[in-house]
């Protein structure tokens, strides 16, 4: 035991002496945001597609009026240039689950049910 | 904008922010619930306040990656932004967590004489370390405000931040590796990264004379403290005056390229039409583009918050804070009418023409009811703030003159 603790006293000196410095870890927090659930097709999807690289708030934060057209240009975005890995046939659910749940087209999707 | 009960939800909840702070443990779960939201003033503004990493609660636009709002009353606390409060913002999911400072290096490659390989404890014993107060701020700051509205993160004002940094002239660097003839542009790549193989990686570019101005900097420390991991540890790009976008976080490698940089941040992203208003009318496409550069003029009431009551014949002292992209700000003018009349406002100290300037004015209301209080700054080339907002569709660079509405009582 003894021999240990003067061990040990002599790695602290010594590192003292380099004065070395220590990694800087972060733990990021839980995540929160979900995406609403849905009998739209595309909410399975997105949550297979989207949530791979990013959280559910990029949808969920946009003004409630933005139209078809922009959800469709930004699904295809993700793909291309940004690089996600899913199949083109996946698309148009995923635009309509958008659209109805976080856009323009929210209140006639909530009319309907 | 007109909803008076946001307004004071909106201040409610964070006064009740504050006690959660201040009661740290011990808060109930009424409080601590009541505590985790804000809402913006525009449709669909409601947000969590959540304490990452080094950070205290802050406005949380995306958790994945971290892009966090300062809530607004931090900027009545002092003119330089604590590091717990400043703002974040990423692109992609890839974010370092685990950065060992002995480990990091720099490189530095490209058309140069001599490419370079450097620890930070090499970079930091390249130059005498020098100072700078600026300001950083997100191009699409205030975002949300726009209308119509624009798509993209929904930020209300506080995508913004003034701080001391702690670096070394990029120049320093350059010259060390020795900027061969021919050179255009300089690129700068960070360590975060596209979660999937082929996004585009986060790069920017800056004109070479713009690189070795012996402005930009390499900076590793802000308001003397080392980098939030959040906010680029343990080493960062700052461009005075440009918006964030350029200030590249965990900078770890630096091309001298004899073109321009055609990458998708510079050539696809992050752009504003070519006109002197930076400006399209609303709804309208861009038809010619630039790369987003210098901030524009801005000016924000800090004392007094929305909603907020300002008691009848009483001599009322009002601050707040002017900036510009680094001409320096030459006048403030405040109005107590919503625009009618106008009075010059007393400057602060100095700290240099990229930081924040600490504005003050007096008034004493004469008149009962709801009031509107103004700000407009103009910098020392003349440039000043539009009355009624400028749009494009990127909802980039808002500089309108704000109003805070208030009640005389």
């Amino acid at each position: 035991m003894k021999i240990k603790f003067v061990f040990l006293n002599a790695v602290a000196i010594a590192s003292l002496l380099a004065l070395p410095s220590w990694a800087l870890d972060i733990n990021l927090p839980e995540e929160t945001a979900a995406y609403r659930a849905s009998t739209l097709p595309g909410y399975q999807l997105v949550q297979q597609n989207c949530l791979v690289c990013h959280s559910a708030h990029y949808p969920q934060m946009q003004p409630g009026s933005s139209p078809r057209s922009y959800w469709e240009a930004t699904v295809k975005k993700m793909k291309k240039p940004f690089g996600a890995q899913f199949a083109d046939e996946d698309i148009p659910a995923m635009v309509d689950y958008l659209v109805k749940t976080y856009g323009a087209e929210k209140s006639a999707a909530a009319a309907q049910k | 904008m007109n909803n008076d009960m946001t307004f004071l939800r909106r201040r409610l909840l964070l006064r009740s922010a504050g006690l959660l702070g201040a009661a740290s443990l011990g808060g109930t779960g009424l409080l601590a619930e009541a505590a985790t939201t804000v809402v913006l003033p525009f449709e669909n503004g409601e947000r969590e306040l959540q304490a990452f990493p080094q950070k205290r609660p802050m406005i949380v636009l995306t958790s994945r990656p971290p892009q966090l709002e300062t809530p607004f009353p931090v900027f009545n606390e002092s003119i330089l932004t604590p590091n717990d409060a400043f703002f974040v913002r990423y692109h992609w999911s890839g974010v370092p967590t685990s950065i060992d400072p002995d480990k990091f290096r720099l490189k530095v490659g490209g058309n140069v004489a001599t490419p370079l390989e450097l620890s930070l404890a090499d970079i930091k014993q390249l130059a005498t370390p020098v100072d700078l107060v600026a300001v950083n701020q997100c191009s699409g700051n205030s975002r949300g405000h726009f209308q119509p509205r624009a798509n993209g993160g929904q930020l209300s004002n506080g995508a913004m931040g003034n701080a001391r940094w702690t670096g070394i002239p990029l120049k320093k660097l350059l010259e060390k590796a020795g900027v061969s003839a021919g050179s255009q542009q300089v690129s700068f790549n960070g360590l975060d990264q596209p979660p999937t193989g082929n996004g585009p990686d986060f790069i920017k570019a800056l004109d070479i004379d713009h690189a070795m101005d012996g402005e930009v900097m390499l900076a590793w420390a802000m308001n003397g403290a080392d980098l939030p991991m959040l906010n680029g540890y343990p080493l960062r790009l700052v461009v005075p005056g440009y918006y964030g976008t350029y200030w590249i976080k965990h900078l770890s490698d630096i091309q001298v390229l004899t073109k321009p940089f055609d990458g998708f941040w510079m050539t696809t992203a992050y752009r504003i039409p070519d006109n002197a208003c930076a400006c399209v009318e609303p709804g309208k496409p861009v038809t010619k583009s630039i790369p987003i550069n210098r901030f524009n003029v801005r000016s924000f009431i800090t004392s007094v918050v929305d909603g907020a009551q300002i008691r009848h014949g009483r001599a009322t002292t009002v601050r707040g804070i002017a900036f510009d992209g680094g001409y320096g700000i030459s006048e403030v003018e405040f109005s107590a009418d919503d625009g009618q009349t106008w009075q010059a406002a007393r400057l602060g100290e100095n700290l240099g023409r990229y930081s924040f300037r600490e504005w003050t004015a007096n008034f004493k209301p004469t008149k009962k009811g709801p009031s509107v209080l103004k700000v407009r700054a103009v910098n020392r080339i003349g440039q000043s703030q539009p009355t009624e907002a400028l749009w494009n569709p990127a909802g980039y660079m808002r500089n309108a003159v704000e109003s805070t509405r208030v009640e005389i009582i």
